[in-house]
């Protein structure tokens, strides 16, 4: 019946509705998300790239598929360090970048003026099967690293083998067992820091919310639920927790995405606050703001920026 | 040469072990040798090369944009 199915509706999922019982064909399950984005909605939402200083870029579109970036960021760096208290050193630096983006093959390649380049290969063999390499190169010996993603597409499951150095092996599998939920389980083994673990997620989505939930033998568990209450607004919320070295940290936020600007805020159970605005100012201009109080560690971080191009 | 070979049959169980561990021994260390160098070349190669590899198959893909473009700011 016409007027029961609204047009949008995709003839792969069957969304339950209040008025028609539909059975559901377990033949016939949509594609569940890669593994490592099980949580994606709650990191879009959570997890804005927060940044300290005055940070600018500019992206230049030469073709549809190519493009190269500059990017120039002043600020103060935190330095991991064994006190408590947070060590900064002002840095600046210089990041140039490029982009090639084609159905087939993406490349992504940046490189700053300290010499590190991260690169970023995605490659489509066929329809199903695809490989990525990460990889993150440094002039100091014995600080680089690398990952091979060799994914594999099924019908109603995913699967992907990870080869990384430092004797990194991983493999992990998903697989879509009702339209709405979606399990999966993970192994890996790390040679270099001997440390191997087994690990189970699970998710469940509907057009209103999204819950997932992350365990593995490393210690960690991982919640999330994103609750979309409008086309504007989402709320999310997630928890991490690990049961080795009982440390948990409970978070609450909020994303809303509006016409000319994006905000998203979050507050944190360490007494950490923090916010990040998009504006889209006209022609192509993005500005930044973005917040982040920390008052157990008495750390206030205030970054502003501008981004050109896309 | 056959004495030779007399000698080394006639030898100590654990002398003629350890020489053919030597040689074992050689060839694996020398396997991971020659793909330690390899791994660093190809190191070094991937760290000067990328970005160059990438601005090439950018400026030859279709429609292939001019030289003074990737110079130019505008």
């Amino acid at each position: 019946m016409e007027g029961v199915v609204p047009p949008g509706t995709s003839t792969q999922s069957e969304v339950p509705k209040p008025t028609k019982e539909e059975r559901v064909d377990y033949m016939n399950l949509p594609c569940p998300i890669p593994y490592e984005e099980i949580h994606r909605e709650s990191f879009m939402s959570l997890k804005p790239e927060l940044f300290e200083g005055m940070r600018f870029d500019f992206t230049k579109l030469l073709n549809p598929n190519f493009a190269l970036s500059h990017s120039v960021y002043m600020g103060p760096t935190a330095i991991p360090s064994q006190s408590s208290e947070t060590i900064k050193i002002p840095t600046a630096q210089y990041e140039f970048g490029a982009n090639f983006i084609d159905p087939k093959l993406m490349l992504v390649g940046r490189v700053l003026t300290d010499g590190r380049l991260t690169t970023r290969v995605k490659c489509d063999l066929t329809d199903r099967l695809s490989i990525k390499v990460n990889a993150q190169l440094t002039n100091e010996p014995h600080m680089s690293h690398g990952i091979v993603n060799i994914d594999y597409k099924g019908k109603d499951y995913r699967t992907q083998f990870q080869l990384g150095n430092g004797a990194l092996f991983g493999a992990n599998y998903i697989q879509s067992v009702t339209p709405h939920l979606s399990l999966g389980g993970e192994v890996f083994w790390a040679g270099q820091h001997r440390k191997s673990g087994v690990g189970y997620a699970a998710r469940y989505e509907t057009d209103k919310m999204v819950a997932a939930g992350q365990v593995a033998t490393t210690g960690m568990v991982a919640l999330s639920y994103v609750q979309k209450v409008s086309e504007k607004v989402s709320l999310a919320s997630d928890l991490i927790y690990n049961y080795m070295s009982r440390d948990v940290t409970a978070s609450a936020g909020y994303d809303y995405i509006l016409r000319q600007c994006r905000l998203r805020g979050k507050i944190d159970s360490n007494g950490c606050a923090s916010a990040f605005l998009e504006e889209r100012l006209n022609m192509g201009f993005k500005f930044i703001l973005s917040a982040e109080i920390d008052h157990i560690r008495k750390d206030y971080k205030f970054g502003f920026g501008i981004t050109v191009g896309e | 040469m056959a004495s030779r070979v007399s000698l080394k049959s006639k030898g100590k169980a654990s002398g003629k072990g350890s020489k053919g561990s030597q040689e074992e021994k050689s060839l694996a260390q020398s396997f991971k040798e020659w793909s330690t160098w390899t791994v660093k070349k190809a190191k070094v190669i991937t760290h000067y090369g990328f970005i160059p590899l990438v601005i090439i198959i950018g400026m030859n893909s279709e429609p292939k944009p001019h030289i003074s473009q990737l110079l130019s700011p505008v």
